[in-house]
């Protein structure tokens, strides 16, 4: 039942990396970039999730959390920069 | 399955360092320039390296990310 959910996951996540990049690549605005490295930031906390099921090695999630905290931050910055604020 | 995924991420990373070369815009390239280390973290973490994936995650995803923002910001107002 848990490898079933896993592959599943692998799948979701596969897709979701591909269609970011091709949102990435197409993307004709900085704002459509800014959106697609969003989710593609969303998805890597996921993929080191995932790992630290699949190793067994509880401690890639700190590397998570800083993940979280500084794309946030990341995201936060470009935004203040379209709007003129830096 | 991981190794399918691994490739994935370094297929991103060769297409975003592509992206941050071609792109005329400066904001969408130091963003794909940002995504190049962010991917590049991931992969960290698939090598069994979590304190090098964090210090990558923090400084190239980041910190380089914010103070390249900056430095286009000043240059463009002394134009």
């Amino acid at each position: 039942m848990v490898d079933i959910v896993i592959n599943i996951a692998f799948v979701l996540i596969f897709f979701s990396i591909v269609f970011g990049i091709i949102r990435l690549v197409i993307g004709p605005e900085t704002v459509d970039r800014v959106v697609a490295i969003d989710l593609l930031t969303i998805i890597a906390i996921a993929v080191i999730g995932l790992l630290a099921h699949l190793a067994n090695r509880y401690i890639y999630l700190d590397v998570a959390l800083v993940y979280g905290l500084l794309s946030f931050l990341g995201v936060l910055a470009v935004a203040r920069f379209l709007e003129k604020g830096i | 399955m991981i190794v399918l995924l691994t490739l994935l991420l370094c297929g991103g990373i060769l297409i975003s360092g592509v992206l941050a070369v071609q792109l005329d815009s400066l904001v969408s390239a130091v963003i794909s320039a940002g995504l190049a280390s962010l991917f590049a973290a991931v992969v960290y973490v698939v090598l069994a390296a979590p304190d090098v994936a964090m210090t990558e995650a923090s400084i190239g995803s980041g910190l380089s990310t914010m103070i390249f923002l900056y430095a286009i910001r000043k240059t463009r107002d002394e134009d």
